[in-house]
């Protein structure tokens, strides 16, 4: 082959910069993006996790708390999203509630971003789009999408092969970057062990009775549209699962929390804490791989023709037709199961009732979409936005 | 959608195809199939034109681990190479193990396994052991075609093998699987099967040349000798396993600064005197086709995602009955390593082990079939990374095809096993321990 000349090697040379520059830019406009959330009626406080971890402070893994106190004694409760950032319909129920929530009885501890770095980071090799938007009576707003690990950015190297703290199991060396996996955490370990280390101490030192998980997963996943719990928070989680479908007509299934698999939010809180764990699953088909492409419509209505000719050769764990599974059917599942699991836990629990009014439930987001229940921030009172 | 994602499909061999009969390399063509699909996926909308540059940049940084290890581990086993420590080596065990042929083939398997067995990646095998085994298999007379052919062969054994196996370890992370119980069920089949591939492939040759002509031919410098050369190994796998064994007290060095600590114990103990700029720079040089794959088929897996190619090939694999499935899996399973490389199991594994594990499948032995499936692809082109190594660090000058052709006989093997592990995965369950 002839060799390149000078002025070739010169005009690829710019292409290339060309290129980096127009691609990198969107990329590092991603990791400063910032979503403004408008703190509601509820919210007394805002902590941070690295009050529960020092090491935390300063780090890009230190992560908000928002904290709602009702006016009376009650239950406490902690409700985390984005521990897998490629997972937001959890996150977007975490800001509903933040901006609507008014507690009466118990507090409410809500961390929308649980793993900020891995919602810092992108997601290379899987094509998605870097942002979703949704619609607002006051016009669109917009969501950073990160992936389901911490940025190495953030922590890195990453070792050959994870091993799990305490119990010693081997798992994938991307699993180390996963908060999902580094339960019950580390005060001393790396930044994402450091996170739910600081999670276990807010569960302890706040007495907290019950922590929800918010997730999604693959119409494809046998463990999708479900509520994992390990045996000691069964039996909530078995009526809240009854109740949302005898009084809201959706299906939303117990699995048990596998006592083997271990690093996960279900198995070890419920075993390092008093705490009883919930972690919730919404199907998202934008997460199956057999989809068309990977775009932010997909993300939106989850409405895909492949995964609907699977449908129909009975190769999904969920029911699944032309209308999807959309995004706010998801936001709606995760806020009304966790509104029910509390509901459950009050009637067994008098004394530590919770009492939360003016969340939406699944109905009002199918009825009126999740962006109705954001605030304009344009609007707003200047030391109630916050830039996440 | 269909349509839209075959066109795309299509843009991309289209653009591959030609680009190779303009007799372009490999990567450039896998560059150019690349750069089609997407401006195909962008009369589409999906992704946007405005987006493409975003797509290619972030796509590139897909295997930016995997391409730091190569770096690094080249480097190291390049500075072992010029202290004399591969000659010395190759020397001695030739000369120790010359009467006990098998035996000799049996403890050089084991040395090839060991490494990928603990990062879970047959390059470093390869990279690490590859040349002086390569240079010992020389010694006893086996053929200079078949020894690249043992190498790959034995390389992605090396990958399947516990206790790292990084397709199982995407499964299962995929798949919400304990990584747990796969000690027998891949250390069984790894240890049978790679004992077969050197009794088939290291027959002595007739034409090889004998061993008194082979030692004169190897120069050994009078300063190295076995503490010079085994202290930089003994310093990275301690520093490997020391992780293991004190997993919450030593602190995580990652695979590339492991290799660079020991590459700087080997230049420290070098008899020679060694220009480390020069070696880095000539590492790189060596190694440019292998990386710039890795960053162009990064590219084209972020590319084939954004514009649904990537689904396509995933339902298309599942949309199959399972007779004609389990016919297709020795050929779909490589094919996708091929192409996408560790990308294929998450595209393909994660959905194919949720699909029979519903239909009573035992998931845990349907994982390690697959596992000694997707190493193989390893050879398939485009990328063909262990097989390219393989061809590198022996020194192998024939034509790629020509070398594949050796490894036949060990590949129907390992394919017919395990696919019999997959078949018969729940008759296998009593393997699963733990």
């Amino acid at each position: 082959m002839k060799k390149p000349t000078a002025g070739f090697k010169i005009i690829a040379s710019l292409i290339l910069a060309f290129i980096l520059i127009a691609g990198g830019q969107p990329l590092l406009n991603h990791r400063n993006f910032k979503v403004e959330i408008v703190c509601g009626p509820g919210v007394t406080e805002i902590k941070k996790l690295s009050d529960f971890c020092q090491s935390l402070k300063g780090t890009e893994a230190d992560t908000p708390v928002f904290i709602l106190e009702g006016q009376q004694p009650g239950g406490q409760v902690l409700i985390m999203a984005n521990t897998h950032a490629n997972e937001p319909e959890g996150m977007i129920s975490t800001l509903i509630i933040i901006e609507n929530a008014v507690v009466e009885k118990g507090t409410l501890y809500i961390i929308p971003f649980f793993n900020r770095s891995a919602r810092l980071n992108t997601r290379p090799g899987e094509g998605y789009p870097l942002y979703f938007s949704i619609t607002t009576p006051w016009g669109m707003k917009k969501f950073p999408m990160g992936n389901r690990d911490a940025s190495p950015l953030d922590q890195w190297p990453d070792p050959d092969v994870y091993i799990h703290y305490p119990e010693k199991q081997m798992l994938s060396y991307l699993d180390i970057r996963n908060t999902n996996r580094t339960w019950p955490g580390r005060k001393n370990g790396l930044p994402m062990e450091q996170v739910t280390w600081a999670a276990m101490e807010l569960l302890k030192h706040k007495k907290v009775d019950l922590a929800i998980d918010l997730h999604g997963a693959e119409t494809m996943y046998p463990v999708t549209n479900c509520i994992v719990a390990p045996e000691k928070a069964m039996r909530i989680a078995t009526l809240a699962s009854l109740t949302v479908k005898s009084m809201e007509g959706f299906e939303n299934h117990v699995e048990p929390s596998p006592s083997s698999f271990r690093g996960l939010s279900h198995r070890e809180i419920g075993d390092y804490s008093d705490t009883l764990p919930f972690l919730l699953e919404a199907p998202i088909p934008f997460l199956d791989q057999p989809t068309g492409p990977k775009t932010e419509k997909l993300l939106l209505d989850g409405r895909d023709d492949f995964l609907l000719n699977l449908a129909k050769k009975k190769k999904l764990f969920v029911p699944y037709d032309e209308s999807g599974w959309s995004f706010d059917r998801r936001v709606g599942q995760h806020l009304s199961v966790s509104l029910e699991i509390l509901r459950q836990y009050s009637k067994k629990n008098a004394d530590k009732e919770i009492v939360v009014k003016n969340v939406p439930r699944h109905a009002d987001l199918l009825k009126n979409g999740a962006g109705y229940f954001f605030k304009d921030p344009s609007e707003a009172e200047e030391n109630k936005v916050i830039k996440l | 959608m269909l349509l839209q994602t075959l066109i795309i499909s299509a843009v991309i061999i289209l653009g591959y195809v030609l680009a190779k009969w303009k007799k372009l390399s490999v990567e450039l063509s896998l560059l150019v199939a690349t750069l089609g699909g997407v401006i195909a996926g962008s009369a589409f909308k999906t992704p946007p034109f405005w987006e493409i540059p975003r797509h290619l940049v972030e796509g590139s940084f897909t295997y930016l681990d995997v391409i730091l290890v190569f770096f690094t581990a080249t480097l190291f086993i390049t500075i072992i190479q010029e202290s004399g420590g591969v000659n010395f080596a190759v020397r001695s065990a030739v000369v120790h193990f010359a009467n006990f042929r098998f035996l000799s083939l049996f403890f050089l398997m084991i040395i090839v396994l060991i490494p990928g067995a603990l990062t879970g990646a047959g390059s470093v095998s390869l990279l690490v052991v590859g040349a002086p085994v390569a240079l010992a298999l020389k010694g006893l007379g086996v053929s200079e075609t078949k020894i690249p052919a043992i190498l790959f062969i034995l390389a992605g054994l090396a990958a399947a093998a516990p206790p790292v196996n990084i397709w199982a370890m995407i499964l299962c992370a995929g798949t919400a699987i304990p990584y747990v119980g796969f000690e027998l069920p891949l250390g069984i089949p790894v240890l049978i099967l790679g004992m077969l591939t050197v009794i088939i492939l290291g027959r002595r040759q007739p034409e090889s040349g004998n061993l008194q002509t082979f030692l004169e031919t190897i120069d050994c410098h009078p300063k190295m000798n076995w503490i010079r050369l085994l202290t930089p190994f003994v310093v990275f796998f301690s520093l490997i396993v020391a992780y293991r064994w004190f997993p919450f007290n030593f602190p995580i060095l990652g695979l590339p600064l492991e290799f660079l600590i020991a590459s700087l114990v080997a230049l420290a103990l070098s008899p020679v005197r060694i220009n480390l700029i020069r070696v880095a720079s000539n590492t790189v040089s060596k190694l440019l086709p292998l990386l710039a794959i890795m960053v162009i088929v990064g590219m084209l897996q972020q590319v084939m995602a954004a514009t649904g190619v990537k689904g396509l090939i995933s339902y298309g694999t599942l949309i199959i009955p399972l007779w004609l499935l389990f016919l297709l899996l020795p050929a779909i399973i490589p094919i996708s390593e091929g192409i996408l490389t560790y990308g294929g199991a998450a595209i393909i594994g994660i959905p194919l082990v949720w699909y029979l594990n519903s239909l009573g499948y035992h998931a845990t032995i349907v994982i390690a079939g697959l596992s000694l499936l997707w190493p193989l692809g390893d050879g398939l082109p485009p990328t063909a990374l262990i097989g390219r190594l393989s061809i590198m660090v022996s020194g192998y000058q024939d034509s790629y095809w020509r070398f594949l052709k050796q490894t036949w006989i060990p590949w129907l093997i390992i394919t017919v096993t395990g696919m019999l592990m997959i078949i018969f995965s729940a008759k296998l369950r009593f393997l699963v321990i733990g």
